[in-house]
C-alpha cells in the first residue's frame, strides 16, 4: 500500500475495491470451474457405471448360455465405429484379443487402467483418463467382476473425453461472461459508494477553500457524525485566529493610546519655549513619533501575516476614502473622482486596504492641483487574480528616475509638504506582506500615477473577466 | 466662542484648555465620555474637540449621538487612531474634521479656526465689517488700519459678533457662547462690554437692535 501513500482517499478506496474483487472472483471462479468440471466427471462416470452393470448383467446370464451373446447395450453410438463409445469385457489372464468388445472398437484394443492400487478390494471401481483407440482421449470405467466357477472377467467401458471437456468450455465462458458483468456491476457500484461517501470531505474541503479565499468566514453546512468535529475544530480554529488577531490590533491601538498621547503632552510643553532643552525635546519628540509610527505599523502588520484571507469589496472602501478626502480638503477645491469598481474584491482585511489607498490619496490630494482619480480593475497574472488600484493626480509628478527612491522606508522627497515621510513606504510594507507592490509612474491627468498590485478576486465568487485599468 | 474639549487625559486636556483660552476660546472640559456627550447635548458649542479613546463611552458613539440627535456643531476628533479606517469611520460618523496625535498646538488652533469660519460661513482667517478688521489667526483687531488693544472678553465678544455678521445675536446666545459653563453669568456685564467694544473701536459698528439683540453688518471679507 506504499504506493498509494499521498494519493486521494477517492484512488485508495477504488484501487483497494479492485484489488479485493478481482481476487475474489479469480478465486470464485476456479474453485466454480473446478466443482464444475467434478461434477461433469461423476455424471459422466455413472453413465458408464450404468453401462458396466449392464454388460455384467448380460455377462452373467450369458455365461449361463453363450458368452458370444454379450454386449448389446442398446445404445447406437457403441455400434459406429470410432464414436469414441467403447466397450470391452475380457476374461482376466487371456489376451485381450480373445475379448468380447463393442463394434466401434473396429478390433482395436482397450487400454488398460494402470494397476489397481495394493491392497485394493476386489471388484472395485477404477476411473480414470486414458487413451483410446487413434490416440483419442476417452474417459473411462473399469470393473473386476468374479463368475463363480467360469473365473473373473474384467469389464471396460468407455466414453469420448471431448464431451466433459466441451461442457466445461461451455461453463467456463458462461463463468467469465457472468463474472465480468458482476465485476463490472461491483465497481459502478464502489464510484457510486466513494462518490457518495466522500462527497461531505468534498464539501468540507469546498468550504475550507471558501474561508480561505474569504467568501466565508466560517465552515457552514451539515456534516456527517464522523466528520462533524473536524468541522467544529477547524471553527475554533478560526475563531481563535480571529481572537488573536483582534487581540493583536487592540493592543497595538491601546500602545498607540498609550504612547502618543503623552507625547503629545510633551511637544506642546517644548512649544512654549524656544531654549535648548525645548528644541532638543522638540527634536527628539519628533524621532520619537516617527520611530513609534513605523513601529506601530510593522506590528500591525505582523499580527495580519499569517492569518487567514478574508476578502473586501473595493467600491465602498474607495467611496468611503473619497467621501472622507473631499470633507479633508474641501477648502482646497480638490475633485476626488473614484471610477465605479462592481464587484471587485481585494483578498485582504478591510482595514489594510483602507489604510493603503487611503495613503496614497492622502499623498495625491497634498500635490494635486485641481483633480485626483481613484480607479481599480482586475487583472490576470497565470492562475492569480491581481487586483490594480491606480490613483492619479495632475500635480508635479515625481520624476522617473526618483520613483523607486520615493516608496523605500522613511523617505520624503520634498519636506515642504506635511507628512512624517512613512505614507509611501507604509503602503509598500502592507502591500509586500500581501505579496503585492507599489509602484510610481506618470497619470494621464499629468502628475504622478501610484500603481497598487494586489491579490484580488472578481464578483462573489466568480472570476471576473480582466478588465484594462484606467 | 465657546468651545467643548472631551480629552481624558488631563495633562493634555489642561494643556489644550490653556491654548484655547489664550486664544480667546471659551473652553468647557469633559474627561469622560458620559460627562462630554451629556455637555454636547445640553449646551450650545461653537466647535468640539473630541477624542475617541473616552472612558465610559468612546468618541464615535458619543459623535452618532449627537448627529442623531440634530446637534450640527463642527467636531474636531483629536486621536491617537491614526489609521485610514479610524478616519473615515470617524468622518462618517458625522467629523468634520481629524487631527492625529502627537500634534502640534498652533495646527490644533488653525484647525479650530478654520472650522468655526467654515460653520459660519467666512471663506478666509480675516473678517471684515466696514473699517473694523478681525484676524482670527493672530488675534489682532484693527481700525482703519491702526490697531486696537482689547481684553479677552472684548475680542470673544467682538469676535462671535463679527462671526455671526449679518444676523441679530441675542444677549442670552452672546451670554451662551462667549462664557464657559464655570462662569458666573450675568446677561449685564454683556452691556458693560459693548459699552467699552463701542468706545474702542470708536466707529458704528455694533448696532443695538430693540428689544432683540446685537448686529454687526455683513462687510464684504477680503483675501487674508
Amino acid at each position: 500500500m506504499r504506493v498509494l501513500a499521498g494519493r486521494s482517499v477517492a484512488v485508495r478506496l477504488a484501487a483497494s475495491a479492485v484489488f479485493w474483487s478481482c481476487g475474489i472472483l479469480l478465486v470464485a471462479g476456479i474453485i466454480l470451474t473446478t466443482l464444475y468440471r467434478q461434477a461433469t466427471e461423476r455424471s459422466f462416470d455413472e453413465r458408464l457405471l450404468v453401462y458396466a452393470n449392464d454388460l455384467a448383467a448380460d455377462l452373467v446370464a450369458a455365461n449361463e448360455t453363450d458368452q458370444r451373446a454379450v454386449g448389446g447395450l442398446g445404445d447406437p453410438r457403441f455400434n459406429i465405429p470410432l464414436s469414441g463409445w467403447y466397450w470391452q469385457v475380457a476374461r482376466l489372464g487371456t489376451p485381450l484379443r480373445d475379448a468380447n468388445a463393442s463394434r466401434s472398437l473396429l478390433g482395436n484394443t482397450m487400454p488398460a487402467l494402470a494397476d489397481p492400487a495394493p491392497g485394493a478390494r476386489f471388484g472395485e471401481i477404477r476411473k480414470d483418463y486414458a487413451a483410446g483407440p487413434e490416440d483419442r482421449l476417452v474417459r473411462m470405467i473399469e470393473r473386476d467382476i468374479d463368475l463363480g466357477e467360469d473365473g473373473r472377467v474384467i469389464v471396460r467401458v468407455a466414453g469420448p473425453a471431448d464431451e466433459i471437456s466441451a461442457a466445461q468450455s461451455r461453463f467456463a465462458v458462461a463463468l467469465l461472461v457472468t463474472f465480468t458483468l458482476l465485476g463490472a456491476a461491483l465497481g459502478l457500484s464502489t464510484l457510486f459508494q466513494i462518490r457518495f461517501g466522500l462527497k461531505p470531505l468534498a464539501g468540507l474541503r469546498a468550504a475550507v477553500g471558501d474561508v480561505r479565499r474569504g467568501r466565508a468566514d466560517r465552515i457552514e453546512g451539515r456534516y456527517p457524525g464522523d466528520i462533524a468535529p473536524l468541522a467544529d475544530e477547524l471553527n475554533l480554529l478560526l475563531d481563535a485566529n480571529s481572537e488573536i488577531l483582534e487581540r493583536a490590533r487592540t493592543q497595538v491601538g491601546n500602545l498607540a493610546h498609550a504612547l502618543k498621547t503623552p507625547l503629545s503632552v510633551i511637544v506642546n510643553e517644548a512649544d512654549h519655549s524656544d531654549d535648548d532643552l525645548s528644541i532638543r525635546v522638540r527634536e527628539q519628540a519628533d524621532i520619537m513619533r516617527d520611530q513609534v509610527e513605523y513601529y506601530l505599523n510593522r506590528a500591525r502588520a505582523a499580527a495580519l501575516a499569517g492569518t487567514l484571507g478574508s476578502a473586501t469589496e473595493v467600491r465602498p472602501v474607495l467611496e468611503a476614502l473619497v467621501r472622507t478626502f473631499e470633507k479633508i480638503y474641501r477648502d482646497r477645491g480638490l475633485a476626488i473622482e473614484d471610477v465605479p469598481a462592481d464587484g471587485l474584491r481585494f483578498r485582504g482585511e478591510r482595514q489594510d486596504l483602507e489604510e493603503m489607498v487611503g495613503n496614497l490619496v492622502d499623498n495625491a490630494c497634498k500635490w494635486a492641483n485641481a483633480r485626483v482619480r481613484v480607479g481599480a480593475a482586475l487583472e490576470r497574472a497565470g492562475d492569480r487574480l491581481v487586483l490594480c488600484v491606480t490613483v492619479d493626480d495632475d500635480g508635479p509628478g515625481v520624476p522617473e528616475g526618483r520613483r523607486a527612491e520615493a516608496v523605500r522606508r522613511g523617505r520624503r522627497l520634498d519636506e515642504t509638504k506635511p507628512g512624517s515621510g512613512l505614507g509611501l513606504s507604509i503602503v509598500s510594507d502592507l502591500a509586500g506582506i500581501y505579496g503585492g507592490d507599489l509602484s510610481l509612474g506618470a497619470a494621464p491627468l499629468g502628475g504622478a500615477r501610484a500603481s497598487l498590485r494586489l491579490p484580488g478576486d472578481g464578483p462573489a465568487g466568480r472570476d471576473a473577466a480582466p478588465r484594462v485599468a484606467t | 466662542m465657546r468651545l467643548l474639549l472631551v480629552e481624558d487625559d488631563r495633562n493634555l486636556n489642561r494643556q489644550i484648555a490653556a491654548a484655547l483660552a489664550d486664544a480667546g476660546y471659551a473652553v468647557d472640559k469633559a474627561f469622560d465620555g458620559q460627562e462630554g456627550q451629556f455637555l454636547g447635548e445640553t449646551e450650545p458649542y461653537d466647535a468640539v474637540i473630541l477624542d475617541l479613546g473616552l472612558p465610559a463611552i468612546d468618541g464615535v458613539s458619543i459623535l452618532t449621538n449627537w448627529r442623531r440627535d440634530g446637534r450640527k456643531m463642527p467636531v474636531l476628533i483629536l486621536t491617537a487612531r491614526d489609521r485610514w479606517s479610524d478616519k473615515v469611520q470617524g468622518f462618517d460618523a458625522g467629523a468634520d474634521d481629524y487631527l492625529a496625535k502627537p500634534f502640534h498646538m498652533e495646527e490644533l488652533l488653525a484647525r479650530i479656526r478654520a472650522l468655526l469660519r467654515r460653520a459660519t460661513g467666512h471663506a478666509t482667517s480675516e473678517l471684515v465689517s466696514g473699517s473694523v478688521r478681525l484676524d482670527t489667526r493672530s488675534g489682532r483687531v484693527s481700525v482703519d488700519g491702526t490697531p486696537i488693544k482689547l481684553t479677552s472678553h472684548e475680542y470673544r465678544l467682538l469676535s462671535y459678533l463679527m462671526h455671526h455678521s449679518g444676523r441679530i445675536v441675542s444677549r442670552g446666545e452672546l451670554t451662551e457662547h462667549l462664557y464657559d459653563q464655570d462662569f458666573d453669568r450675568d446677561s449685564n456685564t454683556i452691556e458693560v462690554f459693548v459699552g467699552r467694544l463701542r468706545k474702542k473701536l470708536g466707529v458704528e459698528l455694533i448696532q443695538t437692535v430693540r428689544g432683540l439683540g446685537y448686529l454687526v453688518e455683513a462687510g464684504s471679507p477680503q483675501a487674508a
